[in-house]
């Protein structure tokens, strides 16, 4: 894929949009605080994490339904993954022409959206089994229940109490292991991603975070 | 240069984005309590009630997304009659082969058959083999819906009378 690009170096005429469409924006923001919020400020497993929680699945999932019926560029078709093309796109911030404008995410930035997606997918799938896929809203009640002395909720239709068997338990631990160590690797992904966008932003001589806030009013 | 362009429907769009993460979120909420009422026994009422409030949330939510899709096009739209205006000429076309979902080999194939350059030059330009580029070509008239060069360069000619010219 290499050879010269005609369209670097005449003002840009290839670039992600400028601003990104409202709902890839929002579904950001909103993303990015939940995931900061359940891994870093709220109790592990209260009931406002699992709020959160239940929000961040929401907003993923209009995320994905967007990836499918949207504008061209927020498309997962717009930025396939390509592990070798993101390899390349690495180099190329090293190499004197650097990198190459892209409609949609690079190719890099692509690899890690979907890892983020499927670190997040990991943790909400992994969340929902710890809570058997109540909603907190029936997590909230049992809980009042239980500090009312109605320990009865707590008894499974089975018939079976909450951590019963021994399966139940090393299973369960697995899946809390899983969580959170899904979780934390989003967390590490998250700041390499920051730190990609500034080193892009910086070899593009242009601010990548303003379009995905408000747009930076340029380029019109 | 940019009160033009804000506006112009950016904020019913925001408003409908907005709308289609609640309605997101909602239907999270709502489905799973459904799927709970399911488990416990089907074919009652209430949990066919559920089981179809469940669908249209989620219709719902094409819906609106398709609707907001079409919002976006239309501001789209307009942005690229204001360029042809304007006579940022590259801009449209970098608006229409993203639409058309070039790659960005095609791009530059794209952009050095507008400019006239023929099979041979863009291969010698790009040091790729002729065949290569011809394939390129091929794909990029299928993505764009015409068959030849010359239809190819007519769409971007029709585009700059049809938004360009002065209504009459
Ligand atoms: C939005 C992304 C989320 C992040 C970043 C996140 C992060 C975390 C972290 C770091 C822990 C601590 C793990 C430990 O030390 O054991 C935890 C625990 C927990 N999370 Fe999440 N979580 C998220 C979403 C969810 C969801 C969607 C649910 C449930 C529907 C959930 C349910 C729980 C539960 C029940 C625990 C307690 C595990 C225990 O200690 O027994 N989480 N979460
Ligand atoms: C936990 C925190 C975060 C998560 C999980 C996250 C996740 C993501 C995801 C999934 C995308 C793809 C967006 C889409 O197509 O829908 C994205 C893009 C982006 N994010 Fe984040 N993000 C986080 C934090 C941040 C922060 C703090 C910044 C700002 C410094 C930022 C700046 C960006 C930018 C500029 C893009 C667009 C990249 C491009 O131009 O291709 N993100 N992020």
């Amino acid at each position: 894929m290499a050879g010269p690009h005609p369209e670097n170096g005449n003002g840009g005429a290839i670039a992600p949009p400028d601003p990104w469409d409202p709902l890839v924006r929002f579904s950001h923001w909103g993303i990015a605080a939940a995931v900061i919020a359940n891994g870093l400020l709220t109790k592990p497993g209260g009931t406002l994490h699992v709020w959160i929680g239940w929000v961040a699945i929401g907003i993923l999932a209009a995320r994905l339904v967007w990836g499918l019926v949207g504008p061209a560029e927020a498309r997962f078709s717009a930025f396939p993954p390509d592990p070798r093309a993101a390899i390349s796109h690495v180099l190329s911030l090293f190499r004197p022409g650097g990198p190459r404008e892209h409609p949609s995410h690079n190719p890099a930035a692509a690899m890690m959206v979907y890892a983020l997606w499927l670190c997040l997918v990991v943790v909400i799938g992994t969340g929902l089994v710890m809570t058997d896929a109540k909603s907190p809203l029936q997590i909230s009640q049992e809980r009042a229940a239980v500090a009312a002395g109605d320990w009865s909720v707590l008894v499974n239709d089975d018939g079976e109490s909450e951590g019963g068997g021994e399966d139940h338990d090393e299973s369960g631990e697995l899946v809390k292991e899983v969580h959170e160590v899904a979780a934390n690797l989003m967390l590490i992904l998250a700041l390499v991603h920051v730190a990609g966008v500034a080193v892009e932003s910086r070899a593009l001589r242009r601010n990548l975070v303003h379009p995905m806030l408000l747009g930076s009013g340029k380029g019109r | 240069m940019t009160e033009t362009t804000r506006g112009n429907g950016r904020t019913p769009a925001a408003a409908l984005a907005a709308f289609v993460l609640v309605q997101g979120i909602a239907a999270a909420f709502f489905i799973s309590d459904a799927a709970h009422d399911l488990s416990h026994g089907f074919g009652n009422m209430e949990s066919l009630s559920e089981l179809f409030i469940s669908l249209v949330l989620v219709a719902g939510i094409f819906l609106a997304s398709w609707q907001l899709r079409r919002m976006i096009s239309e501001i789209k739209d307009k942005d690229r009659a204001l360029a042809v205006a304007r006579g940022n000429f590259a801009r449209v076309i970098a608006t229409q082969f993203t639409d058309w979902g070039l790659t960005p080999a095609e791009r530059d194939v794209g952009l050095f058959a507008l400019k006239g350059l023929d099979v041979a030059e863009i291969a010698a330009l790009r040091g790729a083999a002729t065949g290569t580029v011809r394939a390129q070509l091929a794909r990029i008239y299928a993505k764009a819906g015409v068959s030849n060069r010359a239809q190819f360069a007519a769409f971007f000619v029709e585009e700059l009378l049809a938004d360009g010219a002065p209504d009459t």
